[in-house]
Order: structure tokens, then C-alpha cells, then sequence
């Protein structure tokens, strides 16, 4: 109730906000390499627009300046909200890092 | 990576799925830049940071793991308490508004008396859980009750009359304004007997602001949307330019007596007595500018806006004046889906045109290198060649709603979402009315035209 006190109302309402859920599980991340020379590296191209071209601008990068480094570049399956297991099973079996690009 | 647009909402994301992934972040935009450009970012700085972008993706790889990395740290949010510390009427309303809480305007302060009459609008207690949501799609969902429902209600201006229509709406667990850089714009759309239960307007004028219902209760889906879906600027929700849809999301209902169709919820399998509300998402709007067939027939006028819309997934919502669908009907289409049907077999744009939308780009190209037709076939069409983009006349929605002062309609690439009962939230007495309800001023018409005149 909103009470009339010397002049001004002075009440108490209720928060207007939903509750959070969250239990957050972290998981841990990937050990990291000791050297990109001799590994394969997988680009992957989550599906924004002008993410493609971006990563093929990588990929040069790194044929002109770390030519021990094979990339391999590749696009997601479906589109960025959906997931790809065979696109990781993959990337797990053949490479030894992946870069995701470009998000936004 | 991610485009340096997006390092704060990246930093603020990676707590919520508790792993702090290595990020780097190109300028932005990356999108429609040219070669050359996207170039340059490849050699330049991160500008977050001011390291060269390629040593600080090189380091991400290589680094060895911080002991902050190896341990993430379990982050969560902490519950809300019911009620806010008591203060003067001014500062509260200071408070919902710096907060974040409403949509800009003044809002009626949800104090325990005005939440507990607006419960009364419902047989549902007041702490069932009514679902969970977030304006994106991967952040932590908010759980809202049936009282945190009633607090936004009461918020928008909306009575106990309204309240099981609001409730339906919360039970979609969809937002009103989904996150998105590009900006989605809403309607919900309401069918059945609540509609004259609550003298919402299905005529003349119903998408403007002259009818109380259609105005709070529109509004009411968008603070909830705002609270109950985490909605913070900057934070989660992106919309580049935002869409002004978002402030009553076309809160409507269709004008059943008048359509010589089939109501839009029994196409959807409701019976007619059932009282539903359904919703559509999409991006744009155009009004016909002028009646049907001035010059051109309705669906020849259609046919011409949809060429403008990239046509995704087949997405079109038609809003027409009654005399559009009576005009429709006189000329052979009996039925909503053979309008749909029509329009489905005569749009047509080229496949560049198709594949140049971004929206396309990023939701079909990938659907076409799997190979499913048509857009399999249409990925390796030359860029003239002509493709009919609609290919599911069942996404093609049309509502009818309006006055009959003209044959005109509105034009949309509105995605139908879904539909919910209106009636599983009505209170067991039937629908809670003020002893006096407020009402606005309603369109006077008589069939000789006298009504209104002097004398």
C-alpha cells in the first residue's frame, strides 16, 4: 500500500524480475599446444555473414607466414544456434585445435 | 572470434556457461566487408586489447593454461527477494526506470494490493511456476511464477479482465523482443469469445492506440519480456536498431464476425469457442498504401511487397480489412490457404536476389550444401534466373482485422511461433470485471449512415 506520510506516498511493491535458474557447470578447458608448427589447425565457420571470407583471410595469413601450420576450413553444418557432432568428431580425430569465427 | 562489437556481451557470456573460453576479437563489421578489408583485420590489432590479432590467436592456442582456467569457479546469481525496500512513491518509480524495468513510460507501481487484486483474475495460484525465459537463445533463463506475471501486469495499467490473456501469452515462454543485432518486431493476436469478454477491438483502428485492452495487454508482454527475460541494452539484447513494434508487439485480435474465413485459431485446430492467443515474429511491415484492386488485384499488389522480403522459410503474415478477404473471396479464393497457395505459385525473384539476403545466407546456405531441395538446386542457379522463394504455402498466415472504412491490408514476413489457451487461466468465476471497467471511446457506425449526424 502506498501510505501518505508528510506529504509524499511511501509504499513497499514487489521486484518486477523473473528468478535466476542458474546452476552454471563449468567444464574445463582443452590443454594448449606447445607449438602450432606441424599441427593441424581447423577454422570453422559458425555461418555469420562474411565469417567465411574472414577465416580464408586467416588461412592465408597463415600459408604466407607459418607455412608448418596445415589449416583446414570448414563451415558448419547447420546454422550458428545448431550444433554439428560429426563436424567435432572430426576435428577431434584430425586436428589438435580449432578456431570458431566469427561470431556478431 | 568474435568481432570486437561483442567482447563485453563475450565476457558477461562466458560466466554464464562457466568456461572462459580464449577469445580474439577482429574489427567490426565483418560482414558485406571486402576482401581487402578483411585483410587488413587478419593483419592488424585486436582493438580490445591493441595486440596483433594473429599473435593473440597463436598465444590462445599455445599459452599454457592460468590457474584460474584449470579451476573455473561455479558462478550463480543470486535469488531475488520478493519485495523492494519500502520508499517514497517518486524514488520508486525512479527506481523501475533507471533500472531497466520498464519500457520508458510511467508505469502503475506493483504494490502487494495491486498484485493481489490482479491474482484475483485468475484461478491459478500464485506461485505456480508459469515457465522460464531469456531474449537469447543460450543465456540462463529467468523463472517467473504466476504473481511475477501479475507484478508486470499491473505495471502496464492492465485489470484482473485482462490478466488470463496476459498469463497466456507468459505460457509461450516466448520473449517480445528476441535478441537479435537484426531487430525483431512481434504481434499476438487474439481469438475467440474473450475477445468481446474484454472489449479488446478487432475493427476500426485496432492497431492504433484506441482500444484499452489491446494497448495494456500489448504492453504487458513487453515488461514482462523486459523482466522476466533478462532484457538488459547492451548486455543481452543487440538489436542494432531495435524495431518500435516492441513497445505493443501489434496487439490485436482478428474480427472473426466479419472474415468470411475461417477464424485464424481453427485453421490452427482450436474450436471456435476456445479463446487463443497467437503469436508471430518477424522484421517488416508494409501497408498496401491504397485499395485493392484500384489498378491491381490484392493478391498482383501482394505478390509485388513480397518480392521485397527475403522470404525465409516461407514467412508471411498478411493482416487484412474484411472487405480485402470479402473482395478475395468474390474472385475465387475460398479459402485462406488458396490465397496462400496463389501467392506461393506466382512470387518470384531471382536467385541472386535470394541467395544476396544475409538472412539467407546464414539459415539456407547451410540447408543447400546438405543438399535439401529446392535450395540445393538453387544454390547453383546463375543469378538471373528466376526461383518462386515461397515454397510452403502453409507458413503463409493471413488474419484478418479491421473497420472496413477501405480494402486495405498490411503486408509481413511475420513467422507464426505458436498459439496458447486463453481459457486455462481464467479464473473459476469467469472473467474478473471492475465494477465500472474502463473503456475507451469506440468507433460509432450505422448501417444508413445516420448515427453521429446532428439532429
Amino acid at each position: 500500500m502506498l501510505q501518505a506520510t508528510t506529504g509524499s506516498l511511501t509504499g513497499t511493491v514487489l521486484d518486477p524480475r523473473g528468478q535466476p535458474t542458474g546452476v552454471f557447470e563449468p567444464a574445463s578447458m582443452a590443454p594448449r599446444l606447445d607449438t602450432l608448427n606441424g599441427k593441424t589447425i581447423y577454422l570453422v565457420d559458425v555461418g555469420f555473414g562474411g565469417g567465411y571470407e574472414f577465416l580464408e583471410e586467416v588461412v592465408g595469413w597463415f600459408s604466407r607466414n607459418m607455412p608448418a601450420v596445415r589449416t583446414v576450413l570448414r563451415r558448419k553444418r547447420g546454422n550458428m544456434f545448431l550444433d554439428d557432432p560429426e563436424l567435432w568428431a572430426e576435428v577431434k580425430d584430425k586436428g589438435h585445435a580449432v578456431i570458431f569465427g566469427v561470431g556478431g | 572470434m568474435a568481432t570486437a562489437r561483442f567482447a563485453d556481451y563475450i565476457a558477461r557470456d562466458t560466466r554464464n556457461h562457466g568456461m572462459a573460453l580464449r577469445f580474439s576479437f577482429p574489427p567490426f563489421p565483418v560482414v558485406g566487408m571486402t576482401r581487402a578489408t578483411l585483410r587488413k583485420y587478419v593483419e592488424g590489432n585486436d582493438p580490445t586489447t591493441g595486440k596483433p590479432l594473429m599473435l593473440e590467436l597463436i598465444d590462445a592456442l599455445t599459452k599454457p593454461l592460468t590457474k584460474a582456467e584449470k579451476n573455473p569457479v561455479r558462478v550463480r546469481r543470486p535469488g531475488r527477494a520478493r519485495l523492494l525496500e519500502t520508499d517514497a512513491e517518486e524514488n520508486l518509480h525512479r527506481r523501475f526506470l533507471e533500472s531497466g524495468w520498464t519500457d520508458g513510460l510511467p508505469i502503475v507501481l506493483p504494490t502487494e494490493e495491486r498484485v493481489a487484486e490482479m491474482l484475483t483474475g485468475t484461478s491459478h495460484a500464485a506461485d505456480e511456476v508459469v515457465g522460464m525465459m531469456t531474449i537469447t537463445h543460450l543465456e540462463e533463463k529467468l523463472q517467473y511464477t504466476v504473481e511475477k506475471v501479475a507484478v508486470n501486469a499491473v505495471m502496464a495499467g492492465a485489470r484482473p479482465e485482462h490478466f488470463p490473456v496476459i498469463l497466456a501469452i507468459a505460457s509461450t515462454q516466448e520473449p517480445s523482443l528476441p535478441s537479435s543485432t537484426t531487430s525483431f518486431g512481434r504481434m499476438v493476436m487474439v481469438n475467440g469469445p474473450i475477445r468481446d469478454e474484454i472489449s479488446m477491438n478487432y475493427g476500426l483502428g485496432a492497431l492504433s492506440p484506441f482500444n484499452y485492452a489491446n494497448a495494456v495487454i500489448g504492453r504487458a508482454w513487453t515488461l514482462l519480456s523486459l523482466n522476466l527475460a533478462d532484457a538488459r541494452l547492451g548486455e543481452t539484447f543487440m538489436g542494432s536498431t531495435g524495431h518500435n513494434l516492441n513497445y505493443n508487439n501489434m496487439c490485436c485480435a482478428e474480427n472473426e464476425e466479419k472474415s468470411v474465413w475461417e477464424p485464424f485459431h481453427v485453421e490452427k485446430g482450436f474450436k471456435r469457442e476456445e479463446s487463443v492467443v497467437s503469436i508471430f515474429r518477424g522484421w517488416s511491415v508494409i501497408n498496401s498504401m491504397g485499395a485493392a484492386n484500384c489498378v491491381r488485384p490484392a493478391t498482383e499488389e501482394t505478390a509485388i511487397m513480397l518480392q521485397a522480403f527475403p522470404a525465409l522459410r516461407s514467412a508471411v503474415t498478411l493482416i487484412m480489412d474484411p472487405l480485402v478477404a470479402k473482395g478475395l473471396k468474390e474472385q475465387g479464393f475460398r479459402t485462406k490457404r488458396d490465397v496462400a497457395r496463389w501467392l506461393s505459385e506466382n512470387v518470384q525473384i531471382t536467385a541472386g536476389q535470394y541467395w544476396g539476403a544475409d538472412i539467407n545466407y546464414s539459415f539456407m546456405g547451410p540447408v543447400a550444401r546438405q543438399g535439401v531441395e529446392p535450395y540445393a538446386t538453387w544454390a547453383k542457379l546463375p543469378k538471373n534466373e528466376l526461383i518462386k522463394p515461397y515454397v510452403d504455402p502453409n507458413q503463409m498466415n493471413i488474419v484478418v482485422v479491421g473497420g472496413e472504412s477501405n480494402p486495405l491490408w498490411l503486408t509481413t514476413d511475420f513467422l507464426y511461433t505458436q498459439s496458447a489457451s486463453v481459457d486455462k487461466w481464467r479464473p473459476k468465476g469467469g472473467i474478473r470485471r471492475d465494477e465500472h471497467p474502463l473503456r475507451m471511446p469506440v468507433a460509432t457506425s450505422c448501417a444508413d449512415g445516420t448515427c453521429g449526424l446532428p439532429g
